[in-house]
C-alpha cells in the first residue's frame, strides 16, 4: 500500500484526519482531540489497514505555540506500514480521551505522559503518577518545570 | 467528561474492598523494590488470594534517572553514552538505535566497514546478553550452576569486545558517522575461536537445563500469553516471537547488514515461559550464524565518516528510527529544531512494554509463578524506567 | 603459627614459652573482615559487574570471604552500593542500612553512587552520591568499575576494618561539586583543585594509613 493510498483511505473512515504538514519521516496525520478514538479504533479494526501495534506513545511540550503535541506511532504488520497520528491540544487545558481500551499498552504510556507532561486523558481507568511519588509536584518534561534540586552543567 | 486522579493508597484501598463478597481473605504483598528476583528495583504489589495471584501492580520508578531530561541538554554523541545505561546488557544496540535516526535523519552516508562492524559487535553482544538471561533464569528458579556457567562464557565475549571498544559493558561505541574505534587486529581471528568454542557449550546449556524435569515443570504452560494479548500489550523482542509472532526488524526492515545474512527467526508456538526461554537458546544459534557469515568478509574502508569534534546537526521536523535490542525494539523518536541538541526526546524501551504483560497473564498462577514470569520476559529495570 | 608471622605486629609472643598474647579487639575485627556478608543491592548496571560478574567463575569474590550474599539486609554486614540512587529510592536505602546489624560497612561503586555520575547535570531525580543518604567506608570509582576494581575496594575495607578505622558519621567527605563558576576562577583552577583534593581527602593510602598507627605493644 503506498502512502497516498493510505491517506485515501484513512480520510475515507475519519474525515476530520488531515495529512500532516509537519516535516516528519514517517506517513503522519493530524486529527482533532474528539475524533482521536473513533480514528484509532478504525484503523485498528479495519481489514485493510489492521494497525494492530501501538510501537509508541508520548507527548511534546511546544511552549511558544502554547500547545502539546501527543504522537502516536502505530505499525501494522500485515502492511509493513508504519503511520504516525498527531493530536494537538492546548497547553492550559490539556485533556486528551484515552485510547486504552483499544490497546491495553496505552493505559501505562497515558500514564508516563501524565506523569511526566501533566496531559490529563480523559476516562482513563487508572490514571496515576508512574515514575515519580504521588506526591511530586510539577510535571518535570513540561519546558517550563523550575526546581531547586536541578544542577546546570557549566559553559 | 471524567479525568479522575488517583494514588497508590487508594489503588490499593479500593481494589481490596471490590471483591469483598467472597469468602476468603484476599492481602497484599510487597515484592521490592529490595527482592533478589526482580534483577534490580521492580516493585510489585501483589494481591494474593492464599497463594494465588489476583492482581500484579506494578511500582515504577525506583531508577529513575531522567535521562529524557538530560537528553533535551545534551548534544546527539553526549546522548549515545547515555543509552548505554539504559539496557545496558544491549548497549552496542542502544547506542546504534540513536546513531540510526541520527544518521537517517541528518543524511550521513556509511561505508559497508562500517555496517559489517556494527552487525558482528551487536550480535556478539545479543549472545552475551541472552547467557546472562540464561544463567539468571536459572538462578532464579533455584539452580546456581547455570549463572556460573553463563557468566563463564560471557566473561570470553567481554573480553573480544573489551579489545576493541575498552568498555566490559557501557560500551559506548556505535556513534552518530561511524564506530569508535576500528578493530582489533586480533579481532576476526578471537570471534572464530569463541565461535568454535562456543557451539558445543550451547548444547551443554541445554544438557544442564533444557532437559531438566523441574525445568520444565517450572516453565512450561506458566504464563501463557496469546499472539494477540502480547500485540496488544506492546510487547516485542522474545516475548512477542514466543507468542507465535513473527516480528523481528532485522528480518522485516534489516539495518546493518542483516539483509546480506541468512538466517531465521524463531518463534515459539505456545507463548508460555519455556517458548521465551526457548527462543532465545534458539537465537543464541542464529547470532552464530549471522556472525559466521559476516566475520570473513568485513570490507576496507573509514571506520568513521565525521570527525569526532563535529557537532551532528539534526535538520528540522520528527524522527522515529528503531532496532531489535535483545529484549526488544527500542525505539527512537526525536524532535529536532535543527540544533545539535534536540527538542525532545523519547525512548520506546523495550523493557517498559514487555513489563506490563505481568498484569495479563501472572493473576490465576501462584507466587512463585511470577518469578518464573519475570525471569523469562528478562526484565532489565533502568530500561523501564530510564 | 601462620597467622602471627602474618599479622606480626597485632600479637606478641612470650620469649621462650609457646604462648600468645594479644588484644581481643584485634582478633575480633581481624575475624569480621574475613567473614563479610554482601546485601544483594543492585539497582542498575553497575550491579552486573559489581554483584554478578564478581561473583561469577572468573573474578570469584569468594576468594576474599565475602562470597555469602543475602537478599534480606538482617543477614547481611555489608553494602555493596551498585547503581544509581535516585530520590525514590533514597529512602528505602537508608531503611536497608539501618536494618543491617552492627557493626555495617559500605562500599559505594561507580560514578553514581560517588557523585551522580553521568546523570549528575540536568536531573531532576538523581542523588548526587550515597554519602548524602548513608556513610560509605570505601569508594570505588568507575562507570562501572571493572570487578579487580572492586575487589581492591574489598582489600581496602579489610584492612580499614583490621585498623578500626571505618566511617560512621555521615558528611565526613566534602565533595568538591561545581554549579556555578564564580567571577576570576577559571575551570583549569578548579580542576587543580579538585585534583589536589582528590589526592589529598579520598586516596587512601593503606601503608601511609598503617604505618602512622598505634601498634599494640604487649600487655
Ligand atoms: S556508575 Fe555508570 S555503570 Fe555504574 S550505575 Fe552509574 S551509570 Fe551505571
Amino acid at each position: 500500500m503506498t502512502t497516498e493510498e493510505l491517506f485515501q483511505v484513512i480520510t475515507e473512515l475519519e474525515p476530520s484526519a488531515k495529512q500532516s504538514e509537519k516535516t516528519s519521516d514517517r506517513p503522519t496525520v493530524e486529527v482533532p482531540p474528539e475524533a482521536l478514538v473513533a480514528l484509532m479504533q478504525k484503523l485498528r479494526d479495519d481489514p485493510r489497514l489492521s494497525f494492530n501495534m501501538l510501537l509508541a506513545h508520548t507527548a511534546v511540550d511546544w511552549l511558544e505555540e502554547r500547545l502539546f503535541e501527543m504522537v502516536y506511532q502505530l505499525y501494522s504488520p500485515q502492511n509493513q506500514q508504519y503511520l504516525a497520528v498527531l493530536v494537538y491540544v492546548p497547553r492550559n487545558n490539556p485533556v486528551v480521551p484515552t485510547i486504552s481500551s483499544i490497546w491495553r499498552i496505552a493505559e501505562f504510556q497515558e500514564r508516563e505522559v501524565y506523569d511526566l507532561l501533566g496531559v490529563l486523558y480523559d476516562e482513563h481507568p487508572d490514571l496515576r503518577r508512574l515514575f515519580l511519588e504521588d506526591d511530586w509536584t510539577g510535571f518535570p518534561l513540561r519546558k517550563s518545570y523550575q526546581d531547586d534540586f536541578i544542577l546546570e552543567r557549566p559553559k | 467528561m471524567s479525568v479522575n486522579i488517583t494514588t497508590l493508597d487508594e489503588r490499593t484501598r479500593v481494589t481490596s474492598e471490590a471483591d469483598s463478597a467472597l469468602d476468603t481473605e484476599e492481602y497484599f504483598v510487597n515484592m521490592g523494590p529490595q527482592h533478589p528476583a526482580t534483577h534490580g528495583v521492580l516493585r510489585m504489589v501483589l494481591k494474593l488470594d492464599g497463594e494465588t495471584i489476583k492482581e500484579v501492580i506494578p511500582v515504577l520508578g525506583y531508577i529513575h534517572r531522567s535521562i529524557e531530561k538530560i537528553c533535551e541538554h545534551s548534544t546527539y554523541r553526549q546522548i549515545v553514552h547515555l543509552t548505554d545505561r539504559m539496557d545496558y546488557l544491549s548497549s552496542i544496540m542502544n547506542n546504534w538505535a540513536v546513531s540510526l535516526t541520527v544518521e537517517k535523519a541528518a543524511n550521513i552516508e556509511l561505508t559497508e566497514r562500517i555496517e559489517y562492524i556494527r552487525t558482528i559487535v551487536a550480535e556478539l553482544e545479543r549472545i552475551h546478553s541472552h547467557q546472562v538471561a540464561w544463567g539468571v533464569m536459572g538462578m532464579d528458579l533455584g539452580a546456581f550452576t547455570p549463572f556460573l556457567y553463563g557468566f563463564r562464557d560471557r566473561e570470553l565475549v567481554t573480553d573480544i569486545l573489551e579489545e576493541t571498544i575498552g568498555a566490559r559493558l557501557t560500551m559506548n561505541y556505535i556513534q552518530p558517522g561511524g564506530v569508535m574505534f576500528d578493530i582489533h587486529p586480533n579481532f576476526v581471528k578471537k570471534v572464530k575461536e569463541y565461535i568454535a568454542y562456543f557451539r558445543p557449550k550451547l548444547d551443554e546449556y541445554e544438557d544442564l537445563m533444557s532437559g531438566n524435569p523441574i525445568i520444565q515443570q517450572r516453565l512450561r504452560d506458566v504464563g501463557t500469553m496469546d499472539g494477540e494479548t502480547a500485540l496488544s500489550y506492546g510487547a516485542t523482542g522474545p516475548v512477542l516471537r514466543a507468542s507465535r509472532v513473527p516480528y523481528d526488524l532485522r528480518k522485516i526492515e534489516p539495518y546493518g547488514v542483516y539483509g546480506k545474512a541468512d538466517f531465521n527467526v524463531a518463534i515459539g508456538t505456545a507463548g508460555d515461559c519455556w517458548d521465551r526461554y526457548y527462543v532465545r537458546i534458539e537465537e543464541m544459534r542464529q547470532s552464530i550464524r549471522i556472525i559466521e557469515q559476516l566475520i570473513d568478509n568485513i570490507p576496507e574502508g573509514k571506520f568513521m565518516v565525521k570527525k569526532p569534534a563535529v557537532k551532528i546537526k539534526v535538520p528540522e521536523g520528527r524522527y522515529y528510527g528503531h532496532v531489535e535490542t535483545a529484549r526488544g525494539v527500542l525505539g527512537v523518536f526525536i524532535v529536532s529544531q535543527g540544533k545539535d541538541i534536540p527538542y525532545r526526546m523519547y525512548f520506546r524501551t523495550p523493557n517498559f512494554h514487555n513489563l506490563w504483560c505481568t498484569t495479563a497473564i501472572a493473576p490465576g498462577g501462584r507466587i512463585g509463578d511470577l518469578v518464573a514470569i519475570t525471569a523469562s520476559l528478562d526484565l532489565v529495570i533502568p530500561d523501564i524506567d530510564r | 603459627m601462620g597467622l602471627v608471622k602474618k599479622e606480626e605486629y597485632a600479637f606478641d609472643t612470650m620469649p621462650g614459652v609457646d604462648v600468645v598474647l594479644t588484644k581481643i579487639d584485634y582478633v575480633v575485627n581481624w575475624a569480621r573482615s574475613n567473614s563479610l556478608w554482601p546485601l544483594t543491592f543492585g539497582t542498575s548496571c553497575c550491579a552486573i559487574e559489581m554483584l554478578m560478574a564478581t561473583g561469577g567463575p572468573r573474578h570469584d569474590l569468594a576468594r576474599f570471604g565475602a562470597e555469602v550474599t543475602r537478599p534480606s539486609p538482617r543477614q547481611a554486614d555489608l553494602l555493596i552500593l551498585a547503581g544509581t540512587i535516585v530520590k525514590r529510592m533514597a529512602p528505602r536505602l537508608r531503611t536497608l542500612y539501618d536494618q543491617m546489624a552492627e557493626p555495617r560497612y559500605v562500599i559505594a561503586t561507580g560514578a553514581c553512587t560517588i557523585s551522580g555520575g553521568p546523570f549528575l547535570y540536568h536531573s531532576y531525580s538523581t542523588i548526587r552520591g550515597a554519602d548524602e543518604i548513608i556513610p560509605v567506608d570505601v569508594y570505588v570509582p568507575g562507570c562501572p568499575p571493572r570487578p579487580e576494581s572492586l575487589l581492591h575496594g574489598l582489600l581496602t575495607l579489610q584492612k580499614l576494618i583490621k585498623e578500626g578505622q571505618t566511617i560512621r558519621k555521615p558528611g565526613v567527605r566534602h565533595k568538591p561539586v561545581i554549579s556555578e563558576i564564580p567571577e576570576g576562577v577559571s575551570r583549569e583552577d578548579i580542576t587543580a583543585e579538585m585534583v589536589e583534593l582528590l589526592e589529598h581527602d579520598s586516596v587512601v593510602n593503606i601503608e601511609e594509613t598503617l604505618g602512622n598507627l598505634e601498634r599494640p605493644t604487649g600487655i
